[in-house]
């Protein structure tokens, strides 16, 4: 794809200025107590127990008591969950949050797009780093604090997450990541939680295919378990024995070798996953399965060799539920097209056939996994934040029990990276981390409200319902707005001024990020539905943006376009009526 | 239309049957048995069980539970074998280095490409899943078994079949590596010596290790030589448990691998394309070396402009074990016709003619006991043709591997895809274009020669 003259014009103007403007916002208070009491609530202790009506007390990033009959400490700060629902915090088997975006694609990026190929003297026998062998690498190094996917995964109620860094073959070591923080070493709570691998060959360089990948596994593996019983004589004995070579990529191996660690392979296809069962089965190797996306194929022998797996959150859209890609026609042509005789119709009809059903294999891979008796968490590597709750419902609506959904979330994975003891459940003496909602968490319409990290609260609003439009409302539209929406992980505000000259309606528009105002064009209402457009100059070519609004009294709501870079939800309120 | 779904359904029972891989039983009745190695038997029965050939002979007892085919004036032969292929794999060439030996096909089969319906199609019921040509020594091959419909990469490796590697001659790895990166080989001088060079390494290599074993339980000083994959695997052709298949063109070269292989002691030996074979045809039946040619297939650079139709038929007539190959996705699925050109050129007899797609690519692959052959005791591979295989009216019916059916003209659904993308907007025929050759598979993509004119 070539680049777009505009991304990187619009990218400043959007982010640049209202990240300097962000940086005066971040100083928030802590809080005056870490002490919390959240009383009356419907506490899910661990996938298929519930106490109703009880009270948790949270000390110290600690869950220090649950119970009816719990002594609200003095200190504690009481919020009245009454009806509420509270869950042990959910748990990212596998995830790349907090690693920055442009890291992530500095791994392979395709052809012709994506950064370049390092530079290296012998593609043929490239140095470890540049040939995506790092598996000695630690996460601290990678994670940033501050970035969005952490705040994006924590408000749907993931708390801990089994981080590892992006690369190819063999990018690192995993730690389990506490979703709050903003220092990387102190998020840790636990390191070297899996050697991460994937069958994702180098770029222009050894080991560039798939064959040479596993073919650099097994020369790896066994280099490694010479390398160790070499160390070990040595270290008994020195003398008269040829130095070990202590080379750190092979280091890396020995607890693998030593089955105190496990590989966690990125296999989401059934090609991916039948590789990965191989180099475990020839190895022996402790194995976690992950990213899986095709795993019907491969249940019960999963479940016959014991090996856990940490299901996709990925799941394929339903195109056609959604009307498809089809477009562009004007009615008329349309129903001409269909009085012809579509001499491919039945070819069609099998294939959407064929679709479904791959797609509803999709959709009961985690009830089956359930039926099979397999070991199953969940993963995130692919996974876009906005369609986790709703594919979980997916899943569940499709075989997958709610017991089942929750301990994936929870307790599975909390086992699979030994914290069971800290994480994982509900219980007295484990780190307190939880997820509040307003309903049965799997319930379409439920909220999360709270989140605690170790102990450490965030709050969130329950969604308002959306605002309808309706052609036949009158509203006032003149006036003098404030307005505010997200784009690419930046607030946007400003002021919007609207005049009505017997609905003909003009106005202009101020964006406090970018520090310029524009005139609306194209302006119209539709009952209390208002649209219209402003063009801003992004990198020396007009870019349109179109606003989309419905209006409710002193409110509006709706949406603002911006071609290709998205389309972002804005919110406004009326402060005042226009100056003269 | 309804006929398009009951297939389709039919299509989604039968894969799932095939998902556990039993071994099939199936009678064959009162075909024309061309046996290859024991001539042809008219009005004569197969009798397939557990996946072997029990019995041939007339009037045979149907076993009960034992499936019915009716081959009355059908050629019943065994399943067409090609020595040179790539499909069902998923990586063909590890173009970054001019010796990857340790790299293997075998790690990257893929039982979902539908070339290897097309290939069972053309009565094709084993490949030579080989590595490319972009590399002097490439990587190992896999001999496969056309199960499509098991999801399983394990069900479609013929296991026991001897371990395999490709090496390469000439222009392909001269350019990769020469000309695209400045490195040996840059001549064809040079290709000699990346062998020579790599089987001197192994011989050292071996030695330390042997040193070691040697010692190892007696001094606990001694420390283990740096395991090579790469260098063991040299060393295993050393010993003799790897077959070379070497892409080869010119007479010279040949040559020029015969006496590499003489002084390191190296004797399975199989030269693939050799297209000037019939040049040194008689050298090659003294060494012993086999070949696997195209029918009629040239000109496509500079090195492959001296050939001949004849090739074959020259070998044959010479003692050597000649095979036809494909090296094509298209052309595994008429290999019979590729054979029926040796009657043109050079009038091989019918048996000398079906040899080449079957008993002698057999040998090449060291699995000659197993397949290439109707006789009891062997595996139940079978092609069923309406007219004679060497026929241009030939048209495969049935294809049998293992005593399972894996095609049947008269169950041949429009869509035999194993995995739909389920958002995938395009009709199958727009997904499924590929690469259309071969030996140089991927090697663009690695991008080894930009400065290639």
């Amino acid at each position: 794809m070539k680049k777009h003259p505009t991304l990187f014009g619009l990218i400043c103007l959007l982010v640049i200025p209202s990240f300097l403007w962000a940086q005066t916002n971040n100083d928030e208070l802590r809080p005056v107590t870490r002490t919390y009491a959240l009383t009356q609530a419907n506490i899910v202790t661990e996938p298929g127990k519930m106490i109703e009506g009880a009270t948790i007390v949270i000390k110290d990033g600690l869950i220090s008591a649950i119970g009816k009959n719990v002594k609200i400490p003095i200190d504690a700060q009481v919020l009245k969950a009454d009806s509420m629902y509270i869950y042990a915090g959910f748990i990212e088997g596998l995830s790349h949050t907090g690693i920055p975006k442009a890291e992530a694609q500095s791994g392979r990026g395709g052809r012709g797009g994506g950064p370049q190929a390092p530079q290296v003297k012998d593609p043929g026998s490239p140095p470890n780093d540049l040939a995506g062998i790092t598996p000695e690498k630690n996460l601290a190094a990678s994670l940033k604090p501050s970035d969005k996917s952490i705040a994006d995964m924590r408000k749907l109620g993931f708390t801990a997450a089994n981080v590892v860094p992006n690369g190819q073959m063999l990018p690192g070591q995993g730690a389990l990541v506490l979703l709050h923080g903003d220092n990387a070493d102190k998020m840790i709570l636990k390191d070297q939680t899996a050697f991460f691998s994937q069958l994702v060959g180098a770029r222009r360089m050894y080991p560039a295919t798939v064959i040479a990948v596993i073919a650099k596994w097994r020369e790896l593996y066994r280099q490694a378990e010479l390398a160790q019983a070499h160390e070990k004589a040595y270290k008994k004995s020195p003398g008269g024995m040829s130095r070990p070579s202590y080379d750190p990529v092979l280091q890396a191996f020995y607890p693998v070798i030593n089955k105190e660690q496990s590989v966690f392979m990125k296999a989401s296809d059934i090609k991916s996953a039948y590789r990965a069962l191989s180099l475990q089965k020839e190895f022996d190797l402790p194995m976690v399965i992950a990213e899986l996306k095709q795993g019907w194929h491969v249940a019960d022998e999963l479940s016959k060799r014991d090996i856990p797996v940490l299901l996709s959150m990925d799941l394929p859209e339903d195109k056609k539920g959604k009307g498809g890609k089809k477009g562009g026609k004007k009615g008329d042509a349309k129903k001409e097209e269909a009085k012809k005789e579509d001499p491919f119709k039945a070819e069609r009809e099998a294939l959407e056939k064929r679709k479904m059903k791959a797609l509803k294999e999709h959709w009961t891979q985690a009830g089956n996994m359930e039926k099979a008796g397999v070991i199953f968490g969940f993963s995130t590597l692919d996974v876009k934040s906005k369609d986790v709750k709703a594919n979980l419902r997916k899943m569940i609506e499709n075989g997958l029990s709610e017991d089942a959904a929750l301990a994936a979330l929870t307790t599975t994975p909390a086992k699979m990276l030994g914290v069971s003891d800290m994480l994982g459940t509900v219980a007295a003496g484990k780190i307190a981390n939880l997820v509040v909602t307003d309903q049965p968490y799997f319930e379409e319409k439920s909220n999360v409200r709270y989140v605690f990290v170790e102990g450490n609260k965030f709050e969130f609003e329950a969604k308002k319902p959306a605002k309808k439009s309706d052609h036949n409302a009158k509203v006032v539209v003149a006036g003098k707005w404030t307005y505010s929406f997200e784009a690419m992980g930046q607030n946007m505000d400003g002021i919007l001024e609207l005049v009505d000259n017997d609905g003909d309606i003009s106005g202009s528009i101020t964006n406090t990020a970018m520090g310029n105002k524009s005139t609306i064009e194209t302006a119209e209402l539709n009952g209390n539905e208002l649209s219209f457009s402003i063009k801003i100059d992004g990198g020396g070519q007009t870019v349109m943006i179109e606003y989309n609004l419905v209006i409710e009294g002193d409110n509006m709501e709706g949406t603002v376009s911006a071609g290709q870079f998205g389309t972002f939800d804005l919110e406004g309120e009326r402060i005042g009526t226009p100056n003269k | 239309m309804k006929k398009i779904i009951n297939s389709i359904l039919f299509t989604c029972v039968a894969l799932s049957l095939f998902g556990q891989l039993d071994k099939g039983d199936i009678l064959i009745k009162n075909g024309t048995v061309i046996t290859i190695t024991n001539g042809v038997l008219e009005e004569t029965d197969v009798l397939i069980q557990n996946g072997k050939i029990t019995r041939i002979g007339k009037n045979l007892r149907t076993p009960s539970g034992t499936k019915e085919v009716d081959a009355t004036g059908m050629h019943v032969m065994p399943g067409i074998i090609d020595a040179h292929s790539h499909i069902a794999i998923d990586a063909v060439n590890e173009a970054t280095n001019p010796v990857t030996a340790e790299v293997f096909t075998g790690d990257a089969i893929n039982p979902l490409d539908i070339s290897i319906y097309r290939a069972l199609a053309g009565g094709v019921t084993s490949s030579h899943a080989m590595h490319g040509s972009a590399n002097a020594i490439g990587g190992q091959c896999e001999t496969i078994k056309h199960h499509y419909g098991s999801y399983n990469p394990e069900d479609l490796r013929m296991v026991g079949a001897p371990r395999t590697i490709k090496f390469a001659l000439g222009e392909n790895p001269m350019r990769v590596h020469g000309e695209g990166r400045g490195i040996q080989p840059r001549t064809r001088m040079g290709v000699e010596q990346v062998f020579r060079k790599a089987f001197s390494e192994a011989k050292v290599y071996m030695k330390a290790w042997e040193k070691y074993n040697n010692e190892k339980n007696t001094n606990p000083k001694a420390s283990a030589p740096e395991y090579s994959y790469r260098l063991q695997t040299l060393a295993d052709i050393l010993t003799g448990d790897v077959i070379i298949h070497c892409h080869s063109y010119r007479a010279d070269e040949i040559l020029m691998l015969m006496n590499v292989c003489k002084d390191f002691g190296i004797k399975r030996l199989c030269f693939q394309h050799v297209n000037e074979g019939f040049k040194v045809a008689p050298e090659l039946a003294e060494f012993g070396a086999t070949a696997s040619v195209f029918a009629d297939w040239w000109a496509y650079k500079f090195e492959v402009y001296y050939s001949t139709a004849y090739n074959a038929s020259i070998l044959t007539r010479n003692g050597v074990v000649t095979s036809i190959n494909s090296d094509s996705g298209e052309l595994i699925r008429h290999l019979y016709h590729e054979a029926g050109k040796t009657q043109r050129y050079g009038d091989l007899s019918d048996n000398e003619a079906l040899s080449l797609i079957t008993i002698n690519p057999a040998k090449q692959l060291g699995v000659e006991d197993r397949i290439g052959s109707l006789e009891v005791g062997k595996d139940g591979d079978v092609a069923i043709f309406k007219g004679h295989p060497l026929s241009v009216y030939a048209i495969p019916q049935m294809t049998i591997v293992d005593g399972i059916v894996r095609f049947d003209i008269n169950m041949d659904p429009a869509d035999v895809r194993m995995d739909v993308n389920p958002e995938e907007d395009l009709p199958a025929f727009f997904l499924e274009v590929k690469e259309y050759d071969n030996c140089m598979q991927g090697v663009h993509h690695q991008h080894l020669f930009f400065h290639r004119h």
